[in-house]
């Protein structure tokens, strides 16, 4: 076939590089699924505040972070911010920048979620009386979390692809690496059709381990 | 003295007097059955009792002291306050036995083995012990409200309140209940039970407290009420053999 061996050749030389590649597209994938669940949590719990001044400022974060591209929050960040003397390295504004970015879904997901719920239980574990930070850690966190196992993982799912756009500023992950590879032999398609496999393959081992926990989380009667 | 004392308690939402100066007593080993037409404030009435609800003004007393001074540990006294609603408010993403050790752990401090042990024994008690591993999902109607009622006896409450116990369940599984209720009010638990379902209250107590626009108009037996009342709108109420 046609620039199979010189390929072969240049692939098995980059190996390395490309596998370096793949721990940081891994690395920043694991890192903000976790950072924007927690920070998605954290959000969701503080919408749920009494206090107007938090709720509104809350609500303004979810606006603007589910209203602003990616990129050009990195952008900003990355290429804006040393205008003001913040100087931050690609690592930092792709784990700062996909954080704010992927919690403000989160916490939207676990929104629309907690409107699902049946209110009469948070109302009888009150007459019961727990404070509302017990509610909020025994009942309502621990039901809206299981409704949103669907919606969680495909966000961790478009974690690791996002995670791609991540080398326009200059995070050298696998898609830069599968990249470089390309220019070396101008083999684009062979090069692109690796990557695609490789994310295919990733992906799809995201979504056995979310058919997994969505069923040893489920419950009779609960979805 | 009576366990709660309730003095010319009065609820307003807005503009709207729903409750407009309640007196009622409940003692230690009542059985008390509150009814009155859909509106009339039955269920404000038990939520302010708890403080789900803050009243506008008057006061209630529970066991001499006042609750409605805004002072109160009102997480304390609600551990005092059972409470079992009209759709069963178990939480669903715990079994049967979990639903009732969660406020034993949480609320009493008792260790998981002390807690376990005291659900158990609250379960058989209201023959739930076969289903103690199966979700609420699981259940019948009437299996989710002994589990309701189990959760609340569990917590060794002064007193328990029922809002519309039974009006989510069929005829056979309210008199069920019924009988459940009986048998409790016989082991001397203090009860509260508000409803509009004539059939209930015939089946758990004699004598019936009838509330309407914001008051307690009467107190008497059923057969008094549906038969001498003077108000005719009051006979018309008890007249009816089943209103649920
Ligand atoms: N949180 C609230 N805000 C405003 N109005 C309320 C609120 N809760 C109850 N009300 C009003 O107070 C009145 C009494 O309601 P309540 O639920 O106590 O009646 P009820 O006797 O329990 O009726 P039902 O038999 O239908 O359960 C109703 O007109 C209701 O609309
Ligand atoms: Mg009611």
């Amino acid at each position: 076939m046609n620039g199979w061996l010189a390929f072969q050749g240049d692939l098995i030389e980059q190996m390395p590089l490309i596998l370096a590649g793949l721990m940081q597209t891994l690395t920043l994938t694991v890192i903000v699924s976790i950072s924007g669940l927690l920070l998605g949590i954290a959000v969701f719990y503080g919408s749920l505040s009494h206090n107007t001044l938090l709720s509104r400022f809350i609500r303004g974060y979810t606006a603007f972070f589910i209203g602003m591209p990616l990129i050009v929050l990195l952008f900003l960040m990355y290429y804006g911010l040393p205008q003001w003397g913040v100087k931050l390295s690609p690592f930092s504004v792709a784990i700062i920048g996909f954080t704010l970015n992927v919690a403000a879904y989160n916490s939207a997901y676990l929104t629309s979620a907690y409107n699902g719920l049946d209110h009469a239980e948070l109302e009888a574990a009150r007459a019961q009386g727990f404070s509302s930070q017990q509610i909020f850690k025994l009942i309502t966190l621990p039901q809206v979390l299981r409704l949103s196992v669907p919606a969680l993982t495909n966000q961790v799912i478009g974690n690791l692809k996002d995670s791609s756009v991540a080398f326009l500023i200059q995070y050298t992950e696998f898609f830069a690496r599968a990249q470089e590879l390309a220019a070396t032999n101008f083999q684009f398609f062979k090069a692109y059709m690796l990557a695609a496999l490789v994310y295919l393959a990733l992906v799809s081992l995201i979504v056995l381990a979310a058919r997994w926990l969505e069923r040893r989380y489920a419950i009779v009667g609960f979805n | 003295m009576a366990l709660i004392e309730v003095r010319k308690l009065v609820k307003k939402f807005g503009e709207q007097t729903v409750l407009n100066g309640i007196n009622l007593d409940v003692s230690e080993g009542d059985m008390k059955v509150v009814m009155g037409p859909s509106g009339c404030g039955k269920s404000t009435l038990l939520r302010c009792l708890n403080r789900l609800e803050d009243s506008t003004s008057g006061s209630i007393y529970f066991r001499g002291e006042e609750i409605t001074r805004p002072d109160v540990d009102v997480r304390a006294l609600r551990q005092h306050i059972g409470f079992v609603f009209q759709q069963f408010a178990l939480y669903r993403h715990l079994n049967v036995l979990d639903n009732v050790t969660l406020g034993l752990i949480k609320l009493k401090g008792m260790s998981r083995a002390e807690a376990k042990r005291k659900a158990l024994f609250e379960l058989a008690r209201l023959d739930m012990l076969s289903s103690a591993d199966k979700f609420p999902g699981q259940l019948s109607g009437g299996q989710k409200q002994r589990v309701a009622l189990a959760r609340a006896l569990a917590m060794d409450p002064a007193v328990v309140l029922f809002d519309e116990p039974t009006s989510a369940l069929d005829p056979v599984m309210s008199r069920e209940v019924a009988e459940l209720m009986n048998r409790l009010h016989q082991e001397k638990v203090t009860m509260l039970c508000v409803t509009h379902d004539l059939q209930l209250a015939r089946q758990i107590s004699d004598k019936v407290v009838f509330l309407d626009k914001g008051v307690v108009c009467a107190e008497d037996s059923i057969d008094q009420l549906s038969r001498h009342h003077p108000d005719q709108k009051i006979r018309a109420f008890f007249g009816q053999e089943s209103n649920s």
